[in-house]
């Protein structure tokens, strides 16, 4: 019996995709200049908070992508991943707000992008539990960069409401272009823009950001 | 502008005031009837104690901390969409209603017109508070409409995200308690 034919199972195609992600992850991270894509020029009140997302281009990219996971994962993450992440998100803004140090912010920032992207390039359909961990971890940073940046001044009620709104708003048209892939050429579009996502992660990464 | 009408829309003018209705309006229209009229029932009996406090001239309270948590916990409750106790639901709903009330206070001299308001004021939050609880509990009673109760809970986890956000920066800059 010939042992060295290996069988072409969908399960060994997994496990290599996954060896591939974990290689390219890796290679990054090694190679990683952090971007700060995160300027933190933002006022006070509902208008301030609803453009502080919308000006760190790391931030959107990630949310989207974010969205667009979801939509390829299915219910019920589709619905799991709006509700779960504003709450971790805000965990992360509050331990940025009260000043506990979070090592490698930016580096994260953009390793989320880099790493939600290619999930979604891939069309990857990990466990629910690991995507959601993956992605909670990642909410945390976003949300730690925020709550250091929020301005002193700031109308706090709006400011928050404003910053909640558009992250979720970011999510629900990440959400709203995945549902794109229930049609064939929707699904090649769909992956291309994660890889896109991914691409623009390697260049925060890099320092183009 | 009359003293009554000013308290009438005091609720809907103040955002916090807005997100503590709303968060647990939607908490209670996802609850049983007899969860759902309890709880209603000792919102408003909280907001009369707390507004009766304040014509006896209670003074500087940590109300608007209390009201920003009990806000948190109704949207985080109200996100995760599983039946509470009805004695806890309706803790909740005094503690918020108490909370309010306390954090309306009059902005006027003459009694006439601070009682006035403090009647207008716990009318319009009973009242927003009702509209609130019975439009969800229709939403999420229409078994078609999934919809309607994911967007309620995805509502909900974004208002206890910005009660936390929000009570955490009262912490920093020592505004709270």
């Amino acid at each position: 019996m010939d042992h060295t034919a290996q069988p072409r199972s969908g399960l060994f195609l997994t496990i290599n995709r996954w060896r591939a992600v974990a290689a390219a992850a890796a290679s990054v991270l090694l190679l990683a200049t952090p971007a700060l894509a995160h300027t933190g020029s933002s006022a006070g009140g509902f208008v301030g908070g609803f453009a502080h997302p919308l000006f760190g281009p790391d931030h959107v990219v990630a949310m989207v992508a974010v969205g667009l996971w979801g939509a390829f994962l299915g219910a019920p993450a589709i619905w799991l991943l709006p509700i779960v992440f504003p709450l971790v998100m805000a965990f992360g803004g509050v331990i940025g707000i009260l000043g506990i140090p979070l090592p490698g912010v930016e580096t994260a920032i953009a390793l989320s992008a880099v790493v939600l992207g290619t999930m979604v390039a891939l069309a990857a359909r990990p466990p629910l539990w690991v995507a959601a961990v993956l992605v909670s971890a990642f909410a945390i940073f976003h949300g730690h960069a925020h709550g250091v940046e929020l301005p002193p001044g700031a109308d706090i009620v709006a400011y928050s409401v404003g910053f909640v709104v558009a992250t979720g708003l970011l999510h629900l048209t990440g959400i709203a272009v995945g549902l794109l892939a229930r049609w064939p050429a929707g699904r090649i579009a769909v992956r291309t823009a994660g890889g896109a996502i991914a691409l623009a992660g390697v260049a925060f990464l890099s320092g183009f950001g | 502008m009359s003293g009554f009408v000013a308290g009438l829309l005091h609720p809907l003018a103040l955002p916090a005031h807005v997100l503590a209705l709303l968060a647990l309006g939607l908490l209670i229209g996802q609850q049983t009837a007899r969860t759902r009229h309890v709880s209603w029932a000792a919102f408003v009996a909280g907001a009369a104690v707390g507004l009766t406090a304040i014509a006896f001239g209670v003074g500087q309270t940590s109300a608007a901390d209390v009201l920003h948590a009990t806000t948190f916990a109704s949207g985080v409750s109200a996100a995760i969409a599983r039946p509470l106790p009805t004695l806890a639901c309706a803790l909740l709903a005094v503690i918020a209603g108490v909370a309010l009330a306390l954090d309306s206070p009059p902005e006027t001299i003459s009694i006439a017109v601070a009682t006035a308001t403090l009647v207008g004021t716990g009318l319009g939050a009973s009242l927003t508070l009702a509209i609130i609880v019975t439009g969800t509990n229709y939403l999420t009673r229409v078994r078609e409409w999934n919809w309607a109760r994911l967007g309620g809970r995805i509502l909900s986890s974004w208002i206890a995200a910005s009660a936390i956000l929000v009570l955490a920066v009262r912490f920093v800059r020592g505004q709270m308690f």
